[in-house]
């Protein structure tokens, strides 16, 4: 047993003194150190709830991006309604204002015996919690001749960013009178209502600056949620402009061709002036390549603590879990990420965990000023993630409660990037 | 010694205060729910804010909305997913907390 000298004795008191002080800089030696790979709603909200609900665990954001572009809120940029920058988030607030390590490198490997992180750079970053929020991947490869090259010509934007651009200028330079092909993938994917959404968005800027054009949706599906609420809006303020077709109807998509810039399916070719083909998704490249995905591409999760099924240590948040009934959305990822932050704080820290609320709302538009919202409560049963209460706005709907639930949405926007990115 | 005592007070007192305010308490992991919508730091566009509300206040509001009297869905679901001793919890922490725009 180590004999405590006075002078050791008083260097300790010193410490603890300092620690006191500032228990960040003081403890950083001995801080639990969690690392969480992919800022978007998911990652970065479990970073800033971690740092700030314990002040001994050392956090870092692994993101290679240096601002983050929601894909929430883009289909309004489609249509004009919104600047890109608006949707536009930093990291400077989560450095600066919560003391995490945010490293602006692409995570290469994960090694969950030595437990780090290689970064993109060559440094290894060890861990104690590992949490990855690595968003979706696509699929190329479902739709023949439709890859990452064709995505230039014909763009996905389901990553926002360059890709909404691209999709953006391509709809300001259609001739009046052009078909808009949007190709909609088979289930699981990213935002639900988004593609219908987005055809009702598109549906408005053509109706000011293009009315005789139409769009025409592919849909891999054959019905789709909230289809009656979609139906009833587009009746009211596009008619004749949206046309759905389902699957059992085409016999699905099964290539484009790029040059032609056509869609062909089981039995016809569409001519587009713009096509937006939006690809199968599965869980995040990093994900998959760690062994983190079931045979299903999807990673399989604790609904209590988000703790990865098959690696023990490592967490995943958001688009890449199998999420049983909670959807793939910006919302559900940050609902996520709290009940996941909450639980590494409690395994690192010993604080007190609660039974996890677990949630999803979304607001979509129809047009600026006639929104819906959904609201669904989950909780975990069964090793799943079950919806409890499902409410959805109602088809008889006053324009006015739409208008109000347009307005929210705009508040939630604001609310919800700050609860994110600080 | 109580010198001592009030001096050691004195920096505990300092260091929660210092950056973000470390908290896990079932007040703050529910409220965290709140923040994905309520702008915690005052900003009330289209939802209002709710920190530093009455906590009476709350509970019954809260109430209405589990009862459907207050007509809002996404209330509506959030209400009905919490006990009694879960809002009584919540509502102590948002009355008792400032605007802060730190995560509850």
């Amino acid at each position: 047993m180590k004999a405590w000298t006075r002078r050791q004795f008083g260097g300790m008191a010193g410490a603890t003194l300092l620690a006191a002080i500032n228990p960040r800089i003081a403890r950083s030696d001995t801080k639990a150190r969690v690392v969480v790979i992919g800022g978007g709603a998911g990652g970065a909200t479990v970073a800033r709830y971690l740092a700030s609900s314990t002040e001994t665990i050392a956090v870092t954001l692994v993101e290679p991006k240096r601002r983050y572009i929601t894909c929430f809120f883009s289909n309004l940029y489609l249509a004009g309604l919104r600047p890109l920058e608006s949707l536009s988030h930093g990291y400077e607030t989560l450095a600066q204002h919560y003391g995490i390590t945010v490293i602006h490198e692409p995570a290469a490997a994960i090694d969950p015996v030595a437990k780090t992180v290689g970064l993109g750079g060559g440094a290894q970053l060890p861990y104690d919690r590992l949490v990855l929020a690595p968003g979706i991947a696509f699929k190329f490869g479902g739709i023949d001749g439709y890859d990452e090259a064709a995505a230039q010509v014909m763009p996905h934007a389901w990553n926002a960013g360059p890709q909404s651009e691209l999709l953006r200028r391509q709809l300001e330079s259609m001739e009046d009178g052009g078909v808009f092909v949007l190709v909609v993938p088979p289930d699981p994917f990213r935002c639900p209502p988004a593609p219908y959404e987005r055809a009702s968005l598109v549906a408005y800027y053509f109706k000011q600056f293009k009315p005789k054009s139409k769009i025409l949706i592919l849909d891999a599906k054959d019905s789709f949620k909230a289809q009656d609420l979609f139906e009833d809006a587009w009746a009211r303020h596009y008619p004749g402009m949206i046309e759905w077709l389902p699957d059992q109807f085409t016999g699905g998509v099964m290539g484009v061709d790029v040059k032609a810039r056509s869609v062909l399916t089981a039995g016809d070719t569409f001519k587009a002036a713009v096509a937006n083909v939006i690809p199968a998704q599965t869980a995040g490249d990093l994900a998959r390549q760690a062994g983190l995905a079931d045979e299903s591409g999807w990673c399989p999760v604790d609904p209590v603590t988000f703790e990865s099924t098959l690696q023990p240590g490592i967490h995943l948040v958001g688009d890449a879990i199998i999420g049983g009934d909670m959807p793939k959305s910006a919302f559900s990822a940050n609902s996520q990420a709290k009940a996941c932050a909450f639980a590494i704080a409690a395994a690192l820290t010993g604080s007190e965990h609660f039974a996890p609320h677990l949630f999803n709302s979304c607001y979509t538009f129809f047009s600026p000023d006639d929104a819906f919202s959904n609201a669904i409560n989950f909780k975990p049963e069964d090793g799943k993630l079950k919806a409890v209460n499902t409410f959805v706005s109602k088809l008889d709907e006053s324009p006015e409660t739409r208008r109000n639930t347009a307005q929210q949405a705009v508040g939630w926007y604001a609310a919800f990037t700050r609860d994110v990115f600080g | 010694m109580k010198t001592a005592c009030s001096l050691l007070a004195g920096l505990v007192l300092l260091s929660s205060h210092a950056g973000a305010v470390a908290d896990t308490s079932q007040g703050a992991q529910l409220a965290a729910t709140c923040a994905s919508c309520h702008g915690l730091d005052g900003g009330d566009k289209g939802i209002p804010a709710i920190m530093g509300l009455d906590e009476q206040k709350i509970i019954a509001a809260m109430l209405a909305y589990k009862a459907n009297e207050r007509p809002n869905h996404v209330m509506h679901a959030i209400a009905l997913s919490l006990s009694d001793e879960e809002l009584a919890s919540v509502a102590r922490y948002l009355a008792d907390h400032e605007r802060d725009g730190n995560p509850p």
